[in-house]
């Protein structure tokens, strides 16, 4: 490459407004040249110097029409995965592999108009570190919303503040708060929540959803499985990573309090003078026992792995310094 | 690791004070000033940490007026609230001093104590502790659970501090740099430095009713404190060796299992005419067994983090020079 070339390259990450366009291909493709085009131009519209990095996870192809004109652009990089890693990693990968200060995240498909990711940017003030969307006026159908209500309820339990779109794939990041995101596993639907307890400021933007958006989508009980397990595992993480024993010390109280009360009234009986040998009631009052004792165990591998971790962690993040 | 690196500005003061706020705009001004005074005739130099623990209303513009008016003194804001225990670690991983002295944000302990304190500590002392001997607080919503809850801690830790709850505490630079507070643990910091090998002492302070704001506490947190203090008590007791502790805990469940066994020998021996419909209680003594199995497998599980963790689990514990 031409010096000239790369230090002009420079030149546009520096001046703070260049935006690095993060898309995860994994589901849902639009056709993607399409959405490189319109997003592309809303942004040099704007004025905003910018990259994209498209993440092909296994499975997606790159469309051979983005592979040529990724060979006539050098601000469109596709990267493709080997095999399937998911969303998360997918905008790990885009993370690391991206320059910018700015990074916008987008879905694979027309999830908002593109003209809206003006809005999202405006919103990032220098007391914001990261934006997200919210589709609004929603012009789906009342089966989508619905999934979107259900969940962004559900989710809503954990924080002090409800987002209304927690699930919308468009969002504005700082760097430093992309990165500073405990992003694994399935937690990116999680970021607007995440990035608020890891202590950023955090901002929901309404923008106008597209209209090939609006098709009804449903999923087999299999993904709703997933989905579940995803808030319970984001629950439980934001509510007790800390303190453990709390969470599995509250279940197994609850299975050893119940073991010790069957075992008295079994007592009682015995001192009466009635048999319990044959009585299965004394089985499951051993069993109540057992378990509680084996669940505040864990509770307490996990504490005792909490207390090790502790020299390295912080649980604050310092905004501003004086 | 993270508090070396953000200590690494050679030759800091000798003196740091920390006081995280939470919502205390109208207490930072007079807080300020009141510090200064107070360690007007100090010494050496010294510096103060202002922490503003995620506040709503307007503290952090006080903390920035406070740091303008005054080089000496420093503004940390944090992301967002997190209450005492981690505001207190902020403070404490920016503070340079020599010397550590936290205390409330709220007025209530009294900056004029912290020249004593820090004498006292220099008698020889890794962390002297406040006690607010004329507590001026609600005494059966504030002073009577303290009251109960202090006995227990000092029953359970051993370490006989009256005054847990107190924030004004001087604490020696190298004991900070092994005691890493996390969850509520404020509270324990005596019985977390003792197990770290610190030398401990306590002294008389003053108190004053709340003048500006409110209380962030209630009773309610009584038993969560109970139930850290048993978290606390295990790990601290353990900590070096959790398959021990865990096989501890197994003995009971080993002691039913032998118990529902020897009742099993007896049924079957006696009553040969029950011996097929007989299961409950050998049922019982296998699922006791299954348990305390269970337990020993879990303590090896301990272990394994212990091992994984080579830099905490090598730390030496805590010792001076005897001169």
């Amino acid at each position: 490459m031409e010096p000239t070339t790369e230090s002009t390259r420079r030149d546009q990450v520096a001046d703070g407004r260049f935006v690095s366009v993060i898309v995860p291909v994994v589901e849902g493709v639009d056709d993607l040249t399409e959405l490189y085009r319109s997003f592309s131009a809303a942004l040099t519209a704007r004025g905003n110097d910018h990259e994209f990095v498209f993440v092909f996870d296994g499975g997606y192809a790159p469309p051979p029409e983005l592979v040529t004109l990724s060979h006539e652009r050098t601000n469109l990089k596709l990267l493709r995965f080997a095999r399937s890693f998911g969303e998360t990693a997918a905008l790990r990968l885009g993370i690391e592999r991206s320059r910018g200060d700015l990074l916008l995240t987008l879905p694979a498909y027309f999830q908002v108009q593109a003209e809206g990711v003006g809005a999202l940017l405006d919103a990032l003030t220098d007391q914001t570190d990261v934006v997200v969307a919210s589709r609004s006026p929603r012009i789906d159908s009342w089966l989508n919303r619905l999934q979107s209500a259900v969940f962004n309820r559900m989710i809503s339990g954990v924080g002090d503040r409800q987002f209304h779109d927690s699930a919308c794939g468009v969002r504005v990041l700082r760097r430093a708060a992309a990165e500073g995101l405990p992003l694994y596993g399935d937690l990116h639907r999680f970021i607007p929540a995440l990035a608020l307890r890891e202590g950023y400021q955090v901002v929901e933007v309404p923008v106008p959803q597209h209209p090939s958006n609006a098709r009804t989508r449903l999923y087999g009980p299999a993904t709703y499985a997933r989905r579940l397990l995803d808030i319970a595992t984001f629950f439980f993480l934001a509510k007790f990573t800390e303190k453990p024993l709390r969470f599995f010390g509250l279940v197994g109280s609850l299975f050893f309090v119940a073991g010790a009360v069957t075992s008295l009234i079994l007592l009682v009986n015995r001192l009466e003078g009635q048999a319990i040998a044959n009585r299965p009631l004394l089985l499951l009052a051993v069993l109540c026992l057992a378990l509680g004792v084996q669940l505040m165990g864990l509770g307490l591998v996990g504490e005792i792995i909490v207390h090790l971790r502790a020299p390295h962690r912080r649980a604050y993040r310092v905004r501003e310094r004086v | 690791m993270i508090m070396t690196r953000l200590r690494e500005e050679a030759a800091g003061p000798d003196l740091s004070v920390v006081a995280p706020l939470y919502n205390e705009s109208q207490n930072v001004a007079p807080l300020v000033e009141w510090i200064l005074l107070a360690l007007a005739d100090y010494s050496g130099r010294f510096e103060v940490i202002l922490v503003d623990d995620g506040s709503r209303d307007d503290t952090w513009d006080g903390v920035v007026a406070a740091s303008i008016q005054d080089d000496r003194v420093h503004g940390l804001r944090l992301g967002r609230n997190v209450g005492q225990t981690a505001a207190m670690m902020a403070g404490f991983d920016h503070a340079r001093g020599r010397v550590v002295v936290s205390l409330d944000g709220d007025l209530q302990n009294d900056p004029r104590d912290i020249p004593a304190l820090v004498a006292k500590l220099d008698e020889g002392y890794d962390l002297v502790c406040g006690w607010r001997e004329r507590r001026q607080d609600k005494f059966l919503l504030r002073k009577v659970p303290s009251w109960v809850a202090n006995r227990i801690i000092r029953r359970l830790t051993g370490v006989q501090i009256t005054d847990n709850g107190c924030s004004l505490k001087a604490y020696r630079r190298e004991l900070l740099d092994r005691v890493s507070l996390y969850a509520e643990q404020h509270r324990f910091i005596p019985a977390l430095s003792a197990s770290a090998g610190a030398r401990i002492t306590e002294m008389p302070v003053r108190h004053h009713a709340r003048r500006f704001g409110e209380s962030k506490y209630g009773i309610s947190r009584t038993v969560k404190v109970l139930a850290d203090l048993f978290t606390l008590k295990m790990i601290t007791t353990f900590r070096s060796r959790p398959l021990l502790g865990f096989g501890v805990a197994a003995v009971p469940l080993v002691l039913g299992s032998m118990l529902f066994a020897t009742a099993a020998a007896v049924a079957i021996a006696d009553f040969p005419e029950f011996k097929a419909t007989a299961v409950v209680f050998p049922g019982a003594a296998m699922l006791f067994a299954a348990a305390a199995f269970y337990l020993v497998m879990l303590g090896l599980v301990a272990e394994v983090a212990l091992n994984s963790e080579r830099e905490s689990a090598n730390e030496v514990p805590n010792a001076w020079e005897v001169r």
